[in-house]
């Protein structure tokens, strides 16, 4: 009973602390412009095509949808890559991370505090723009897809936190936080551009090449599935706040769901273990 | 004195934008109006985007259900979009069910990345149309010589959308780019025989539009048999609509020459000599 006691109270700070961290992450996004930034510029975009005309019909929309859906997809990566990659580099600069890391806060419980940080930012920022967009759909078409937008938002999400996790890795990694920022813009852009079709190359290509390939296609995180934007756009799941049958099949959502979060664990575990080994001298 | 040398360079420099200006839009040929800022802007690069917002209007009529360039595809294909506004038989368009691209999974990670995009073969229907709009306005925009670009817009238009007005509009766009394309003014022609039912102004313009391709044919350009067709059949049509039986038989003889189903055709035009030949009362 005692041991339980104890444990339970040497578990209860660890927490607070990540909590502590990633309560700071989050003030620091909504006190950088980024955001808002993003956020009119998302607005302005799609409120000037949106007052293009076609063939004066009015009830196109889908093209408008699409626009929204990449800006967002785009501001979302700059927003998860940005705020990530200068999270470590920032607090060894001003050298915040002497007196954070003196106190009784573990490094691991460190790079758990940024990284629930930075994904909850992510959160707090697709919440903000997607609301934007669900608005923007309904006044055009007059329905709402509940179910698939949640699914969508949620998958959203999920693909940011891999992404933050490994930017937060690239960060520990890398020298400086540009060059970190920049890599991991191409490695997730080229992974949801052609993540997914690399079993394809593989087979085309013969021998050790083409099972190094293979090799990769199973390695890599295909954040490609969380990008469900063809369902919105194409009403896939249907219309109005009902139940549909066409959303994403609930288990294979979970499923998802379960595969990045493992990734995520993966990543921030490879982070804590290189950020273990770092030396930290003033 | 350096505030009347500023005022000084800035007068000559306007001057001087006066004299250039006609000279460079006439070196660059951006007063023509087929190409216009974005030709300035973009150069040859338009071209390419051109094809791919056609590309993007075709995705737009599977709705999301679309080759990427790492899938393969049957060689020969052509869009389902161009098939259907080519006003194709029901039995070439029914093709919804046909194999997918995508073809049998290939691992687990194939197999259960297919829930997350569309995999079902469907067409835009009921007005939906509409969605592909853009994209072949744009394709137009930034490629005016694209023709499939302007037939497919005004086939949409014209029928599915009830908008026979702003066919002809974005048609007579294209015209404009394009003097001598049969393939718009077939589709010009189309649309006063079906949707305003002027038989006359239409055969006028179909007849034109057989002038074009044979014009191209006799210049050696190798133009679309199956469009000859398509015109010569809507010939026969607007003389059925006019009630010009003799013209109607010279015409249809004309269509049986290159027609690739001749025995319907042949039995028209047995009856048609049997109606002519009856005594007038």
């Amino acid at each position: 009973m005692s041991s339980s006691t104890s444990w339970v109270t040497s578990r209860n700070p660890d927490a607070n602390n990540i909590f502590a961290i990633a309560g700071v992450v989050v003030k620091e996004m909504y006190r950088r412009k980024d955001f808002y930034v993003l956020l009119v510029l998302i607005v302005l975009i799609t409120l000037m095509l949106g007052s293009v005309s076609f063939f004066d019909d009015d009830r196109i929309v889908r093209y408008l949808k699409d626009a929204c859906l990449l800006l967002i997809w785009l501001s979302s990566l700059v927003i998860a890559i940005t705020t990530a990659a200068r999270q470590i580099p920032a607090e060894r600069e001003s050298r915040t991370i002497y007196p954070l890391l003196a106190k009784p806060v573990g490094r691991g419980e460190f790079v758990a505090g940024k990284f629930l940080g930075c994904w909850v930012a992510c959160g707090i920022a697709l919440v903000g723009f997607y609301f934007f967009f669900g608005i923007m759909s309904a006044s055009r078409e007059h329905t709402l897809p509940f179910l698939v937008y949640f699914q969508a938002i949620w998958l959203h999400w999920m693909c940011l936190g891999i992404v933050v996790a490994l930017v937060l890795l690239g960060s520990v990694v890398f020298a400086a936080p540009s060059s970190n920022a920049t890599i991991c813009f191409i490695v997730v852009l080229g992974i949801m551009f052609a993540g997914g079709h690399l079993n394809t190359l593989a087979l085309q290509m013969r021998g050790f090449r083409g099972e190094v390939v293979y090799a990769l296609y199973y390695a890599i995180p295909h954040l490609e599935w969380y990008d469900v934007r063809d369902f919105i756009i194409h009403n896939w799941g249907g219309s109005g706040l009902r139940l549909v049958t066409h959303n994403i099949d609930w288990l294979v959502w979970v499923g998802a769901s379960i595969y990045a979060a493992l990734y995520t664990g993966m990543l921030l575990g490879c982070t804590w273990l290189v950020f273990q080994r770092r030396t930290m001298t003033l | 004195m350096i505030k009347w040398v500023v005022i000084f360079l800035f007068v000559c420099c306007m001057a001087l934008a006066t004299v250039l200006d006609p000279e460079f839009r006439r070196l660059h040929n951006r007063d023509n109006s087929s190409g216009g800022a974005l030709a300035a802007l973009m150069g040859d690069s338009r071209l390419l985007f051109a094809h791919e917002f056609f590309a993007m209007a075709d995705a737009y009529f599977h709705s999301g259900f679309y080759p990427t360039i790492f899938d393969r595809q049957k060689p020969g294909t052509e869009s389902d979009l161009k098939e259907e506004s080519h006003d194709k038989s029901e039995d070439a368009k029914d093709h919804e069910e046909e194999t997918s691209f995508l073809g049998a999974p290939k691992d687990w990670i194939d197999r259960f990345g297919r829930h997350f995009y569309p995999t079902v073969h469907t067409h835009l229907h009921g007005g939906d149309e509409r969605e592909m709009l853009p994209w072949l306005q744009l394709s137009a925009d930034l490629d005016p010589q694209a023709i499939d670009a302007y037939v497919t817009a005004s086939y949409w238009l014209r029928t599915s959308l009830n908008k026979p007005g702003e066919a002809e509009h974005f048609l007579r766009q294209g015209q404009l780019a394009n003097p001598d394309s049969f393939e718009i003014q077939l589709e010009l022609g189309r649309i006063y025989l079906n949707n305003y039912s002027n038989a006359f102004v239409a055969r006028n313009i179909l007849l034109q539009a057989r002038q074009k391709w044979r014009k191209q044919d006799a210049a050696g350009a190798k133009p679309d048999p199956h469009t000859y067709e398509a015109i010569l059949g809507e010939i026969v049509r607007a003389d059925r609509a006019l009630g010009n039986l003799k013209q109607q038989l010279a015409d249809m003889e004309e269509l049986l020459k290159v027609a690739h189903i001749k025995e319907n055709l042949q039995r028209q035009i047995a009856e048609l000599k049997a109606k002519l030949a009856e005594p007038t009362p």
